[in-house]
C-alpha cells in the first residue's frame, strides 16, 4: 500500500531506495574517523610533554613514510564530506533555527543544549581548523621548534599600532583545543547514541572523561611548547 | 493553607477571528494531592469557563493531557503541582494542531503515523475464530509488550527539534511502533516493506539523537534503544537488500 506521494519524492526513491542509509552510515563514519584523527592528533601533540627529541622523530617519521602527505589532504577531504553530511542535521533555514532555538530555550534539556553547542563549535571548528592548516602547512615541516615559535608568537608589535602586543596564537590554540574537543566528544556520543550500543549516559561519562584527559593533554603541551620558546630553543 | 500557585497559561482560540495568543495568569490556593489536571480544572470551574484543555482517563493511560509544563511536555493527570515551583508555565504541545488554549489534536497525526507505518500485523495466514491462538515465547511477548506501552501522548514528538522542524519525521513513537512489529513473529513483512516503511530519512535515519524523547516520555518507554534498534536492523536490512528480502529478526 503507498500513500499518495510527489513526483520528487517518487523519483528519489527511485534513483536509489537507500541513498539516506548511505548517507547516514556516511555521515555517523565520517564523524568516528574524524574524532579518531584528532584524538590521534592530540596524543602526537603530546608526545612534546616527553621531550622535543620524541616530538621531532615522530613527525619526521610521518613524513618520511608519507603519512603526513595522503594523511593531511586525506583529512581535509574527510572535513568537507563532513561539513556536507553532519551539516545537513543543522537547522540552516531561518524558521528552523527560529523553532530550534525557541525549543532549546524552552526545555531547558541537556542533550537538546549539548547539541546546540555542537552546532556553534562545528562553526567555529571550521573556521579555526581552516587557520591551523595554512599557518602549519606554510611553515612545513612541523618540528618542535617552529610549533614552539608559533604557538608563544606575539602581534603585531607594530609602531603604527602604537606597539601593541597580544599573544593571538596561544589564545587561538585554547579557544580551538576546548571548541574542537568539545565538538569531537559529544559528537561520538551522539553517533553513539544513534546506533545505540551502550548505555547513553554511562558512555556519556567516559566519554567527557576522555576528553578532559585530551583537553589536559593540550594544556600541557601549549604550556611546555611556550617553555621551549621561553628558552630559546 | 498551601502554597499560592500562579499560573501562565497559553490563551488563543484560531476560531475566533482577530483572537492574538498571549500568557494568562491565574491564581489558586494549592492543597495536598493536587495534581495538574485537579488545578486546571479548578480553574476552569472557578475563574475561567473558557479555559480549554484535554483530558480523559487523568490516570496516565489515555494520554490526551499531555502539555508543556514550565517548557517541557508531560502529561498534566500525573503531574503533582507539589513537584513543581509555585510558578507554574502551561503551553501547548508543539507540533501538533492548535484547537484551542491547551488542546491539540494529536489524533490526526496519530491517524496519519498509523497509516505510514502500517500499524498492524500483516499476515497471509487465514484467521480461524475457532482454532486457539498461536503460542508465542514469554520473552518475544514481554519484548513486544515494552514498546506496545506507547500511549501516544505526543510528547516525544513535542520534544524531539527533528519533528519540530520537519512535519514528515515519523519521531520516536513511530519508529518505537515498527520496532514492535520488527520483532512480531506473527508479521510477516519482508525486509524491503520494513525498510520502506522506515529506511529513510523520515523514519529510522532521520533521528539526530537529542534525546528529548528518552528523556521526556511520561511512561519512561526505553525509547533511545527502541531507536537505534530500528535503526540498526534497517542498517542491516538495508545493506543486504534485495528487493525479495525475508523477514528479520
Amino acid at each position: 500500500m503507498e500513500l499518495a506521494k510527489t513526483l520528487q519524492v517518487t523519483l528519489n526513491k527511485k534513483a536509489n531506495p537507500k541513498t539516506d542509509l548511505y548517507v547516514d552510515l556516511a555521515q555517523s563514519l565520517s564523524g568516528v574517523f574524524l574524532v579518531g584523527f584528532l584524538w590521534m592528533h592530540m596524543l602526537f601533540v603530546a608526545t612534546i610533554i616527553v621531550s622535543p627529541e620524541l616530538f621531532n622523530s615522530l613527525s619526521e617519521g610521518l613524513d618520511k613514510y608519507y603519512l603526513a602527505q595522503v594523511g593531511i589532504p586525506a583529512t581535509i577531504l574527510l572535513i568537507i564530506c563532513h561539513i556536507f553530511l553532519a551539516g545537513r542535521r543543522a537547522p540552516m533555514r531561518l524558521r528552523d533555527m527560529r523553532i530550534a532555538w525557541r525549543m532549546t530555550k524552552m526545555m531547558g534539556h541537556a542533550d537538546t543544549w549539548i547539541w546546540a553547542g555542537q552546532v556553534i563549535t562545528a562553526l567555529l571548528v571550521g573556521i579555526f581548523a581552516s587557520m591551523h592548516l595554512w599557518t602549519v602547512l606554510t611553515q612545513w615541516p612541523l618540528r618542535a621548534a617552529t610549533s614552539a615559535a608559533r604557538v608563544a608568537s606575539v602581534g603585531p608589535a607594530d609602531p603604527s599600532w602604537g606597539g601593541f602586543t597580544f599573544p593571538f596564537m596561544i589564545v587561538f590554540y585554547v579557544i580551538f583545543l576546548l571548541v574542537g574537543e568539545y565538538h569531537a566528544g559529544f559528537g561520538l556520543y551522539r553517533i553513539l547514541v544513534k546506533w545505540g550500543w551502550f548505555e547513553r549516559h554511562k558512555m556519556g561519562y567516559v566519554l567527557k572523561g576522555i576528553t578532559v584527559i585530551i583537553v589536559a593533554l593540550g594544556f600541557i603541551a601549549l604550556y611546555t611548547f611556550t617553555k621551549i620558546a621561553g628558552g630559546g630553543a | 493553607m498551601g502554597r499560592q500557585l500562579s499560573f501562565s497559561i497559553f490563551r488563543y482560540n484560531p476560531n475566533i477571528p482577530g483572537d492574538a495568543p498571549r500568557m494568562q495568569e491565574y491564581k489558586l490556593e494549592e492543597y495536598e494531592g493536587m495534581t495538574l489536571f485537579v488545578a486546571l480544572n479548578d480553574i476552569r470551574e472557578k475563574l475561567d469557563p473558557t479555559l480549554m484543555f484535554d483530558f480523559v482517563c487523568r490516570a496516565a493511560i489515555c494520554g490526551s493531557c499531555a502539555m508543556m509544563i514550565n517548557g517541557r511536555p508531560g502529561l498534566a493527570c500525573k503531574t503533582m503541582t507539589g513537584t513543581l515551583p509555585s510558578r507554574i508555565n502551561l503551553m501547548p504541545l508543539p507540533v501538533f494542531k492548535l484547537i484551542g488554549d491547551l488542546s491539540v489534536d494529536t489524533g490526526t497525526w496519530f491517524r496519519n503515523l498509523q497509516v505510514r507505518t502500517e500499524s498492524w500485523i500483516h499476515t497471509n495466514k487465514k484467521f480461524d475464530p475457532e482454532a486457539l491462538e498461536v503460542r508465542m515465547e514469554n520473552k518475544t511477548a514481554e519484548a513486544i509488550y515494552e514498546p506496545e506501552r506507547c500511549i501516544e501522548c505526543g510528547c516525544c514528538v513535542a520534544s524531539c527539534i527533528t519533528a519540530n522542524i520537519r512535519d514528515d519525521f515519523l519521531g520516536a513513537t513511530g519508529i518505537n511502533r515498527v520496532g514492535r512489529f520488527l520483532i512480531d513473529p506473527r508479521d510477516e513483512r519482508t525486509d524491503a516493506e520494513y525498510f520502506e516503511v522506515v529506511g529513510s530519512e523520515e523514519g529510522a535515519f532521520g533521528c539526530v539523537g537529542l534525546m528529548a524523547c528518552d528523556d521526556n516520555c511520561p511512561i519512561e518507554l526505553p525509547l533511545q534503544q527502541q531507536l537505534a534498534f530500528v535503526r540498526r536492523k534497517m542498517a542491516q536490512a538495508g545493506l543486504k537488500l534485495d528487493l525479495k528480502g525475508m523477514k528479520i529478526s
